[in-house]
C-alpha cells in the first residue's frame, strides 16, 4: 500500500455526522446497479444456412435494403425456428418455401414452430 | 443606257485617247489630293463608263440583231477568249467587246507605277522615324486616293475585270487591289527594309522606357496587314472554289505582314529578353525577376492590343515565355524550394502564374512541393517526441496543423490547381501513415489509433467539452486526416472499441455529436463501414425504452427492486464485447436479475441474454465509517465488499470460491481494492505476490476527503487483452476482406493472372487498407483450398474461378 504514494492522511473531518443509526446495517449495501447484457437469437448454429450471413445480422437481401434506404435503418429481419429446430432468416425462410417446403438442412416437412421477436 | 450607236473598230483607241487627257487630269487629281466636285467625280465615272460601253456595241452592232446571230456572238466570244488564254496576255481587240477595258486598265497601272517611282524618289533616303513618318503618310493618302479611284473605276470593275477573273484569268484586279499590288511591287518592295527596322527599332525603344509615337507603328501595321491580302485572288469572290478560299484566307492573307515583320519582331524579342533576363538575374534576386516578367509579358500583352495585329498575340506570348520562363525553369525551381522554406507566399504564387503558362511544365514544383510538405510534416511529428505517441491530440493538431498550413498555399498560391492539391493529398498520405510516432510504435496501425483516440477525447464527456458548434467544427478537421488514413479499418475497429464503452457507460457528451461523426464516417466510407456503430447507437436508444417498460412491468406486478437498477441491452455482434468471464452473482443482485429476465421473455421470443457483469457497475453505499461513502464499483468489486458484511477478513481462496472469480481476475480485483486503501494485505506482505492463502482484512480506518469515490478502476489485464484482441480481429477481418475482393473479381474474370490480380485486389481495397501482398498470396491458397479457385492448368501464374 506504501507504493501507492498519496496517503488520505491529511484529510478533513466532513461534519460532525456521525451515523451512529446505521449501526445495526450491514456495512456495505447496494444503491444502484447498472447491468449490461447482451442478446442474441437462442439458435445452434449462428448462421443462415441460406443466406450464411449471421443470424443476428440481417439477412443479405435486408441489408441491401438498407444500404440503399439513405436512413440505413434496417428492416425487422427476425429469426424463424422449424420444428426441427433449425433456424433461419425468416425473409430467407419465406423465399425458401415458395420454391420447396422441406428444410433445406434436414429436408424434413417445414412448419414454424415459432419466431423471433 | 447609250443607243446603240454603231462604232467602228478604228474608232476604238480614238476613243481611249479621247478621254484619257481627261481622266488622267482627273486621277491626278485625285492623287494631288485636292477636293472634287460631285460634277466632277460623275464625269470622270462617265468617261470610263463611255469608254467601257462604247466599245462594247462594236462586236454586236444591232440591238435587233436575231437571238441565233447572238448566241454565235457568245461563242465566238468564247472560243475567242479560250484562244487568248492560250495565245497569251496580250489580247487581241479585234477579237470581241469583252477584251475592252484591258487598255484602260494598262493605262492607270502605268499611271499608278509612274506615280509611285516618283515617291519613292522622296523616300529612298529616309532613315528611322522620318521613314515612318513618310510611309505611314504616303499609305494613308494613296490608299485614300485608290478608293476614290476605285469608285471612278467602278464601271471597270463590274465588267471588264469580272469577266477576265471569271474566265480564270491571274493578275488581273479591280482598280483598288490593283493599287495595293502596285504599291508593293514597287514602293513596298523599295522601302519596307528600311521601315521594318524602323519600327522594330521603335518597339526596342518602347521596350526600354521611351515613349513613342504609337501611331506610326499601327499605321505600318495597317498597311502590312492590307497589302496581305491580294496574296488570295481577292476580286475573284465567284469561283467554284471561294469556300476553299475562304478557309485559308487566315493564313495567306497575312503573309506580308508575318514575312516583312513578324518574323523579324519575334526574334528581335526573344533576343531581347534573353540578354535582359540575364542582365537582370545577374544584378537582381529571382524574386524580383519574376516581378519583371510578370510586367513584361503584360506589356507584350498590351502590345499586340494597342498597335500589332491579333494573329501575333499567341506567337508573341508563347515567344517571351519560352525565353522568360522556360529557359530560367532552372533558377525558378532551385528558387521555389527556398521560397518554400521561407514561406513566401506571394512569390510562390507569382511563380505559379508564371510557369503556369507553360505547357506541362509544374511536374517538378508539384514534386519539390510533395517532398516539401512531407518533410515538414515527418519534422513537426518528430519533434513531438515520445508524448507523440501518448497524446492523441497533440498528434492529431500537430498533423492539422501543417495540412492546414499546405492547404491554405495551395488554395491561395497555387489556385487549388488539381497537380498540386495532389501534392499535397500525397504528401499528407505519406507523412501521416508514416512518421516518427509510428515507427516507435513499429506499426503503421498507429496513426488511425491515435486519430480514434482523439475523437474520444472530443467526445467523451468531460469538464472540457467544446461548444456544440466548436466541436463540430474539429470533428470536421479529423475527417480531413481521417482521409489520408491508409488503414482505415483499424480506426473503426478503434473507434468502435471506444464508442461502445462510451455508451455502456453513459460517457457521451452529446447525442447530436456522436451521430454526426457517424454520418462523416458513413459518408467517407460507405454504409458498411458504420452499419455496426450505427446499429450500437440504435441499441443505447433502445435500451432507454426497455427500463421505462421494465418499471412498468415491475409496477403492475407490484413488484420492487431493492436498488436503482438501470440496464442496457445490445445486440451481440454489433459490439466489439466479449463474453462474461465466470462469475458468481451476489445474492443481492439475483432477484433483480431474475425478474428483468421474466421481462424479457415476455416481450421477446426466441433471444438468449447473456449478461456482461464485467461490463456492469453500481453505487454502493458504506455504512461502517465515520462518513457515509458512496463508492462506484464494478460488479466484481461489489462481490468482493459485499463478503466482508460478514466477516472482516477473507483468505484469497475463499473469495475467490465464493465469487467463482478466476484467480488472475481476483487479484487485480483485490489489487485495485488495496490502492483506494479499503482492504489491506497481512502486514509487511507484499500486495503483488498473492496467493490463495493471503488473508485480506477490511480497513476500519478508511478515510477520504470525498464522500463519492470512484474505484471503478479498468483492470490491466482487460485492457491489454482487448488491445491484443484488436489487433488480431483486425487480421481476421482483413482475410476475409481479401477473400470476398478476390472472389469477386474471379467471379467476373473468370481466368486471371496472378499480377494482375493482386493488383486489382489492392486497388479495390485501397479505400479501406493497404493489404500486405504476403497476404493476398495466403488468401488465394486459403481460396483454392475451398475450391474456388484453381490454378489453371499449363499456364504460369493464372488462376481459374470454380464456379
Amino acid at each position: 500500500m506504501a507504493a501507492s504514494g498519496a496517503t488520505n492522511d491529511e484529510m478533513m473531518d466532513i461534519g460532525g455526522a456521525e451515523l451512529d443509526n446505521n449501526k445495526n446495517e450491514k456495512m456495505f449495501t447496494l444503491k444502484k446497479w447498472n447491468a449490461v447484457a447482451m442478446w442474441s437469437w437462442d439458435v445452434e448454429c449462428d448462421t443462415c444456412a441460406i443466406c450464411r450471413v449471421q443470424v443476428m445480422d440481417a439477412c443479405l437481401r435486408c441489408q441491401g435494403d438498407g444500404n440503399r434506404q439513405a436512413g440505413g435503418k434496417q428492416p425487422e429481419c427476425v429469426v424463424v425456428w422449424g420444428e426441427c429446430n433449425h433456424s433461419f432468416h425468416h425473409c430467407c425462410m419465406s423465399q425458401w418455401t415458395q420454391q420447396n417446403k422441406r428444410c433445406p438442412l434436414c429436408q424434413k416437412e417445414w412448419s414454424i414452430q415459432r419466431m423471433g421477436k | 443606257m447609250a443607243s446603240p450607236r454603231p462604232v467602228n473598230h478604228g474608232n476604238k483607241n480614238h476613243d481611249l485617247d479621247q478621254i484619257w487627257d481627261d481622266l488622267k487630269q482627273g486621277i491626278e487629281h485625285v492623287y494631288d489630293r485636292r477636293g472634287m466636285s460631285k460634277p466632277r467625280y460623275m464625269e470622270l465615272y462617265t468617261h470610263v463608263y463611255n469608254y467601257c460601253t462604247s466599245v462594247h456595241q462594236q462586236g454586236q452592232p444591232s440591238g435587233s440583231l436575231s437571238s441565233s446571230v447572238r448566241s454565235s456572238a457568245s461563242s465566238v466570244s468564247r472560243t475567242s477568249s479560250r484562244n487568248r488564254q492560250t495565245g497569251g496576255a496580250n489580247g487581241n481587240h479585234n477579237s470581241g467587246a469583252q477584251f475592252v477595258g484591258q487598255e484602260l486598265y494598262k493605262r492607270l497601272k502605268d499611271f499608278l507605277h509612274e506615280y509611285l517611282s516618283k515617291l519613292i524618289e522622296q523616300g529612298e533616303t529616309l532613315m528611322g522615324e522620318d521613314v515612318l513618318t513618310f510611309y505611314t503618310k504616303q499609305w494613308e493618302e494613296y490608299r485614300f486616293s485608290s478608293k476614290v479611284l476605285n469608285g471612278v473605276c467602278a464601271y471597270l470593275n463590274r465588267h471588264w475585270v469580272r469577266r477576265e477573273c471569271d474566265e480564270g484569268r491571274k493578275n488581273v484586279y479591280e482598280i483598288y487591289q490593283l493599287a495595293l499590288v502596285i504599291w508593293k511591287e514597287t514602293l513596298f518592295e523599295k522601302l519596307h527594309k528600311q521601315v521594318t527596322n524602323a519600327v522594330l527599332k521603335l518597339i526596342e525603344r518602347e521596350r526600354n522606357g521611351e515613349m513613342i509615337n504609337t501611331s506610326l507603328v499601327s499605321g505600318v501595321i495597317g498597311s502590312y496587314v492590307e497589302l496581305g491580302l491580294e496574296d488570295d485572288d481577292q476580286n475573284c469572290t465567284t469561283t467554284p472554289n471561294a469556300n476553299a478560299g475562304l478557309n485559308q484566307r487566315q493564313g495567306p492573307q497575312l503573309g506580308t505582314y508575318q514575312k516583312h515583320f513578324e518574323q523579324q519582331f519575334l526574334e528581335d524579342t526573344e533576343n531581347f529578353y534573353a540578354n535582359e533576363s540575364m542582365e537582370f538575374l545577374h544584378q537582381n534576386p529571382v524574386t524580383e525577376y519574376m516581378k519583371k516578367a510578370e510586367q513584361r509579358l503584360s506589356e507584350e500583352h498590351k502590345r499586340v492590343e494597342l498597335y500589332l495585329h491579333d494573329s501575333t498575340l499567341q506567337r508573341l506570348m508563347k515567344t517571351c515565355e519560352t525565353v522568360l520562363i522556360q529557359k530560367q525553369l532552372d533558377t525558378l525551381h532551385n528558387e521555389f524550394r527556398s521560397l518554400l522554406h521561407a514561406e513566401k507566399k506571394d512569390d510562390l504564387g507569382r511563380m505559379y502564374m508564371l510557369v503556369a503558362r507553360l505547357d506541362d511544365a509544374l511536374g517538378e514544383m508539384r514534386d519539390h512541393l510533395e517532398s516539401h510538405i512531407c518533410a515538414q510534416g515527418l519534422a513537426a511529428l518528430e519533434e513531438l517526441g515520445e508524448t507523440g505517441g501518448n497524446d492523441p491530440k497533440m498528434y492529431v493538431t500537430t498533423i492539422l496543423d501543417v495540412h492546414k498550413k499546405y492547404n491554405k498555399l495551395v488554395l491561395t498560391a497555387f489556385k487549388n490547381d488539381s497537380g498540386f492539391v495532389a501534392a499535397l493529398d500525397k504528401a499528407c498520405g505519406k507523412f501521416i501513415n508514416n512518421n516518427a510516432v509510428t515507427k516507435a510504435a513499429q506499426s503503421t496501425q498507429k496513426s488511425p489509433e491515435l486519430l480514434a483516440r482523439y475523437c474520444d477525447l472530443l467526445l467523451k464527456k468531460s469538464n472540457k467539452n467544446p461548444e456544440d458548434q466548436e466541436l463540430e467544427d474539429t470533428l470536421n478537421q479529423v475527417m480531413i486526416v481521417f482521409k489520408y488514413l491508409e488503414d482505415k479499418d483499424v480506426f473503426q475497429k478503434f473507434y468502435s472499441k471506444m464508442l461502445a464503452n462510451r455508451l455502456v457507460s453513459h460517457m457521451s457528451a452529446s447525442d447530436e455529436a456522436e451521430s454526426s461523426m457517424i454520418g462523416k464516417l458513413k459518408h467517407a466510407c460507405g454504409f458498411e463501414y458504420t452499419s455496426k456503430l450505427q446499429r450500437m447507437y440504435q441499441d443505447i436508444g433502445l435500451s432507454k425504452d426497455l427500463n421505462d417498460e421494465f418499471k412498468n412491468y415491475l409496477r403492475e406486478k407490484q413488484d420492487t427492486l431493492p436498488l436503482d437498477f438501470q440496464i442496457q441491452v445490445l445486440s451481440s455482434g454489433s459490439w466489439p464485447f466479449t463474453q462474461c468471464v465466470e462469475f458468481a452473482l451476489p445474492s443481492e443482485l439475483e432477484h433483480s436479475v431474475n425478474k428483468f429476465n421474466e421481462f424479457y421473455n415476455t416481450k421477446h421470443s426466441g433471444r438468449k441474454l447473456s449478461w456482461l457483469y464485467n461490463r456492469s457497475k453500481g453505487d454502493i453505499v458504506t455504512n461502517c465509517f465515520k462518513n457515509r461513502y458512496i463508492f462506484q464499483a464494478s460488479t466484481f468489486q461489489m462481490a468482493v465488499l459485499l463478503m466482508f458484511n460478514s466477516n472482516d477478513s477473507y483468505r484469497v481462496g475463499e473469495l475467490a470460491e465464493a465469487t467463482k472469480l478466476k484467480m488472475d481476475i481476483l487479484v487485480q480485483v483485490l489489487q485495485i481494492l488495496f490502492k483506494a486503501r479499503l482492504l489491506v494485505p497481512p502486514n509487511g506482505e507484499n500486495e503483488d505476490d498473492l496467493t490463495a492463502d493471503t488473508v485480506v482484512t477490511f480497513f476500519k480506518e478508511y478515510k477520504n476527503k470525498k464522500l463519492r469515490v470512484n474505484i471503478n478502476v479498468p483492470l490491466k489485464a482487460e485492457v491489454k487483452q482487448e488491445q491484443e484482441q484488436t489487433h488480431q480481429v483486425i487480421e481476421e477481418d482483413r482475410k476475409i476482406l481479401i477473400q470476398a475482393a478476390i472472389v469477386r473479381i474471379m467471379k467476373m474474370r473468370k481466368v486471371f493472372k496472378h499480377q494482375q490480380l493482386v493488383a486489382e485486389v489492392l486497388n479495390q481495397l485501397a479505400a479501406r487498407f493497404n493489404p500486405r501482398v504476403q497476404m493476398i498470396k495466403k488468401c488465394i491458397d486459403i481460396l483454392i483450398e475451398k475450391d474456388y479457385l484453381e490454378r489453371t492448368e499449363g499456364q504460369k501464374d493464372t488462376y481459374s474461378y470454380l464456379a
